[in-house]
């Protein structure tokens, strides 16, 4: 079997001493959704830092592309074509929105013109605001900045921790549509997501953490049809 | 006679711009408020000293000197003493750079004792008009500071080192996320305040004496500048030290000149009480 774009395997993890993620395994081929859903504290975020290398792995493999960046610093690990978008302070705040998204194209500056009209054509917003500071903006516009700026990078695999959070209703959904939107171009995206049910219709593959593994790993329309889990998780009953 | 202390008032604010504007930047990255500041001037001071008395080289060659030994001196103290401790409290950290601080003046009194010292200079008129006077050597300071003010600018808002400094600043992980390899910003950021610093230090032997201590009398002007103007904003540093500058030499109108050293401590507190962000700083959001 071919390998897929981005393949962790038997990741170990955790703040300090203890592990809070126990042998876990995710996989996301390009062109591929992949949701990682589960109560709080599950290690979901945990799971993503580690991928993204801003908390170090204690055990296990991460590999893009099979190139393993299990234990590279997280800038080496940027410049393998992984894009991560934190929960929280996922802006520079005393940046200018602009200088955000440069920052966005900080491996690549000689790419930022083509790159930036495509991101400003998803979220003219980021045009027309331009020049005003990222901590001036809304929840919402920051959001699409931090979302704008993973953009810039044009990376191979998008790590994406909440990107709903803090949104209104109207724009979770569009928020989903652009992920949508540019996962088509082959980007393989991983989230973790709350809002488990919006984001498991538009992924492929579905995860269900507890306690620091997975506990069901199955194609999305598998995990929205399951009684179980939508009891769980989902917050419904059939 | 209030145009004199105007004129003094804007060679001392020329004095406390440039390390004031390092120690903003240092803070900006460290999060905690480096007390060895003044000992790097005092480092910058007798380095210039060395070679300009010591060596013979005329001031300019001793002065370029003086900011790269600082420069190095000051990086130096980054990785033997601040690295291995960073993630410790603010608190912690503020009590390590006064310990700091007290190691190295004490070095340097070892080597030059606590005699005051000046630069082997010709002796110059000061310059008058108007009834007030200055010296071409303050004028230098002045201009220097000036040009300082503009490359630091310069640096920071156009340069690909100077925009990921900024941005090291605001968000490390984020920084580090993008790309950057923020371990060499960060170094990156203590030699370009090493330089400014051990200017400084040329400034101080120019304008007042070079000794052990030298520095350490400059340390409150220089906080309560960085304070004042927004700790962690550059431009806010060169605001506040130019309001601080004045407020010292202006408060000889009204009070006797041996309180001056207390204006700046009074500049900390007032406005610790009443807007703790500076005029320039952004307020910390706390959700």
């Amino acid at each position: 079997m071919a390998e897929d774009l981005l393949q962790a395997e038997n990741i170990c993890v955790g703040y300090g001493r203890g592990d809070i993620v126990h042998g876990v395994d995710v996989s996301v081929s390009a062109g591929r959704i992949a949701t990682i859903i589960g109560p709080n504290g599950a290690g979901k975020s945990t799971m993503i830092k580690a991928i993204a290398g801003v908390l170090m792995r204690r055990e296990g493999s991460i590999r893009i592309d099979g190139q393993e960046i299990g234990g590279k610093p997280a800038s080496e690990i940027a410049r393998c074509g992984v894009a991560y978008v934190p929960q929280e302070a996922n802006v520079f705040r005393q940046l200018t929105v602009t200088e955000n998204l440069q920052m966005g194209s900080w491996i690549e500056p000689e790419e930022f013109d083509g790159r930036y009209e495509k991101v400003c054509a998803l979220f003219p917003i980021l045009k027309e605001r331009g020049k005003v500071r990222a901590g001036n903006l809304s929840g919402g516009q920051r959001q699409m900045v931090a979302f704008g700026m993973a953009l810039m990078v044009e990376p191979k695999v998008l790590l994406l921790d909440e990107p709903s959070a803090g949104l209104s209703p109207a724009m979770v959904e569009q928020m989903f549509d652009i992920i949508k939107q540019v996962n088509k171009t082959g980007i393989a995206v991983l989230m973790v997501e709350q809002n488990a049910m919006q984001a498991l219709k538009i992924s492929d593959h579905g995860y269900v953490m507890a306690a620091g593994q997975v506990a069901m790993s199955a194609p999305a329309s598998e995990l929205l049809d399951s009684s179980e889990v939508s009891e769980l998780y989902l917050g419904t009953r059939q | 006679m209030s145009g004199q202390l105007i004129i003094n008032g804007i060679v001392n604010a020329s004095l406390i711009a440039p390390p004031a504007i390092a120690f903003s930047l240092l803070f900006g990255i460290l999060r905690f408020p480096n007390f060895a500041i003044g000992a790097y001037v005092t480092v910058g001071a007798f380095i210039a000293y060395a070679l300009n008395v010591g060596a013979g080289m005329p001031l300019w060659v001793a002065g370029l000197g003086a900011m790269a030994g600082t420069a190095v001196v000051v990086w130096l103290s980054d990785v033997l003493v601040f690295k291995p401790m960073r993630g410790h409290t603010p608190v912690t950290l503020l009590v390590v750079s006064i310990a700091l601080a007290l190691i190295i003046e004490h070095v340097i009194r070892l080597f030059y004792g606590a005699d005051v010292r000046g630069f082997d200079l010709p002796l110059e008129r000061p310059i008058k008009f108007a009834g007030m006077r200055i010296t071409g050597e303050q004028i230098d300071i002045i201009i220097m500071t000036i040009v300082i003010g503009i490359a630091i600018h310069l640096l920071l808002q156009y340069t690909r080192i100077g925009k990921a400094m900024r941005a090291t600043a605001d968000n490390e992980v984020l920084a580090e996320v993008r790309g950057i390899n923020t371990s060499y910003v960060i170094a990156f950021t203590w030699l370009v305040c090493g330089a400014l610093f051990g200017l400084t230090g040329v400034f101080a032997g120019l304008d007042l004496v070079i000794e052990p201590l030298v520095g350490w009398y400059l340390t409150i002007p220089i906080f309560a500048a960085a304070i004042l103007g927004g700790i962690g904003s550059p431009y806010g540093a060169m605001l506040g030290s130019l309001l601080v500058g004045l407020a010292e030499e202006l408060t000889v109108l009204v009070l006797p000149s041996s309180y001056k050293i207390g204006v700046g401590f009074v500049i900390i507190a007032v406005l610790l009480l009443i807007r703790p962000h500076g005029l320039l700083g952004q307020p910390e959001i706390k959700k």
